[in-house]
């Protein structure tokens, strides 16, 4: 944003809201690497933790919708301030739901055996990282308002669609080794659609950042990976 | 978009040393609602009041460019001002009406410029211009009561109706609603929407919320000078100039 509003009052709500937005982020990117961590490690100890920060994360949901809806009430906000509100929501609401995937994943850690091996979790650990990067990538771009680098993110999601087929690949050769690892083979293969659909979400997050910023939609289609085509 | 019903070109605008208007070249779109925002003393009702050569009253004003409608120079010196406003009605921020009846404050115009010859004619036109201006059903079995004996926002409608009586092409309107509460300035709102139909409006205007309700082109001035017009949703979520975003956000210092 460039001047002061006239009204301190004005300016210092819609600081706290893209505070807010920018708090719930960090703590979706952290609730989102405690849940991969937890698969990768099978580390059970850790859901109940990952399951509860999701609350924090839709409590922080519900305040932001509350901020919004009293700054469109009191201020009738106009151009960028009308884009920074808007965008507000729609990221928030993103995030909410990454939370959530990231909490479905922690769920399925619980009845993975301790000793899976180290191929299988290879590409999904990949798949992890880099969904990891990407939501860190867009966060930075919402704080700095950086157009370009929330365009390279959302352009870079077609990586996250060919690692997840990857993976996919890697959980379904196992399994047709021997059907006894139906079960948790099933976990690992929605635990990687969930990474896939969080990549989603942060290319979504992207859009509204490129909107919020310029004022107009990402023209053309993202290029897609091959889930995507399947 | 409509056709063009206004142009001016290199308007500008003295009173006395004092430079009002600087170079204004904007295009008025018939029947369309065209709203001007700007901080108060930035040109916009100066503006507006070159469009029936209501600066003529003031003896310091001396305006040059051009100003035309349909294509036709209005600041010509030959031209009849009083035809001129007879084709350009006004509506000012306090409603004004004539010390007069309800029916007189309509038919006085139309009598002046030799419309409505008998009775039953001006009967027509103050009824069908107070259904015009949505006031019929209010005052229909009141018309000979004075009109300053109505609300503040009846009073504005009827100024309206006064406007429409003698059927003319352009309504302009200044800070129309600014001394009315929120039902009667909803009232005119709506009104405004339906006599855009029939009529090219130019409001001038200090609510923004207003100005994107009622307008489809917004003009933004400031000091005098035009900084940016455009399409009204443009306008108000994705501006071009820094000036007119800072404005309409209230960052203006």
């Amino acid at each position: 944003m460039s001047n002061e509003h006239t009204v301190k009052s004005y300016e210092e709500e819609l600081r706290y809201l893209i505070d807010s937005v920018i708090k719930m982020g960090s703590l979706t990117e952290s609730q989102l690497v405690d849940s991969m961590d937890a698969v990768i490690k099978v580390d059970k100890d850790s859901i109940d933790k990952i399951i509860k920060s999701d609350d924090e994360i839709n409590k922080f949901r519900s305040k932001i919708d509350t901020q919004i809806m009293t700054l469109l009430v009191k201020r009738a906000p106009m151009a960028i301030d009308l884009r920074e509100t808007i965008s507000s929501l729609k990221i928030s609401q993103d995030l909410e739901r990454i939370g959530d995937l990231s909490k479905s994943n922690a769920k399925k850690v619980k009845p993975l055996p301790l000793d899976l091996p180290e191929e299988l979790l290879g590409n999904l650990k990949r798949l992890g990282e880099l969904v990891i990067k990407q939501l860190n990538d867009v966060l930075d771009s919402y704080v700095n308002k950086n157009y370009d680098k929330a365009k390279e993110v959302w352009e870079k999601d077609e990586q996250v669609d060919d690692l997840t087929y990857i993976a996919m690949e890697s959980v379904i050769d196992f399994l047709s080794k021997d059907k006894k690892n139906l079960d948790f083979s099933t976990h690992l293969i929605f635990a990687t659609k969930n990474l896939e659909r969080a990549g989603d979400h942060i290319t979504n997050i992207a859009e509204s950042i490129c909107f919020l910023i310029k004022g107009e939609y990402l023209k053309g289609s993202r290029p897609k990976g091959k889930v995507i085509q399947q | 978009m409509n056709e063009i019903k206004i142009k001016s070109k290199n308007l500008n605008v003295y009173y006395g040393e004092k430079q009002a208007l600087f170079d204004v070249n904007l295009d008025l779109n018939e029947k369309e609602v065209t709203a001007l925002i700007g901080p108060s003393g930035c040109g916009k009702s100066t503006f507006i009041r070159c469009i029936n050569r209501m600066n003529d009253v003031i003896d310091i004003c001396k305006v040059s460019g051009n100003i035309e409608i349909d294509g036709v120079e209005i600041n010509d010196k030959n031209l009849d001002v009083v035809s001129l406003r007879e084709r350009v009605g006004m509506v000012f921020q306090k409603p004004n009406p004539f010390p007069k009846s309800i029916y007189d404050n309509i038919s006085y115009g139309p009598k002046i410029h030799g419309k409505g010859e008998t009775k039953s004619e001006l009967d027509e036109i103050v009824e069908n211009s107070l259904k015009k201006a949505a006031l019929w059903e209010e005052v229909k079995d009141r018309l000979d009561e004075p009109g300053t004996g109505l609300s503040g926002g009846q009073q504005q409608r009827l100024c309206i109706a006064r406007a429409i009586s003698v059927n003319p092409e352009v309504i302009l309107m200044d800070e129309p609603c600014s001394a009315l509460d929120p039902i009667a300035t909803a009232k005119i709102e709506e009104l405004i929407d339906e006599l855009k139909k029939t009529y090219t409006i130019v409001i001038v205007t200090h609510s923004m919320a207003q100005a994107v309700r009622v307008s489809q082109k917004t003009g933004f001035f400031h000091l005098g000078k035009l900084i940016e017009v455009g399409k009204t949703e443009k306008i108000f979520k994705n501006p071009d100039n820094k000036m007119t975003q800072d404005y309409i956000t209230g960052r203006f210092g």
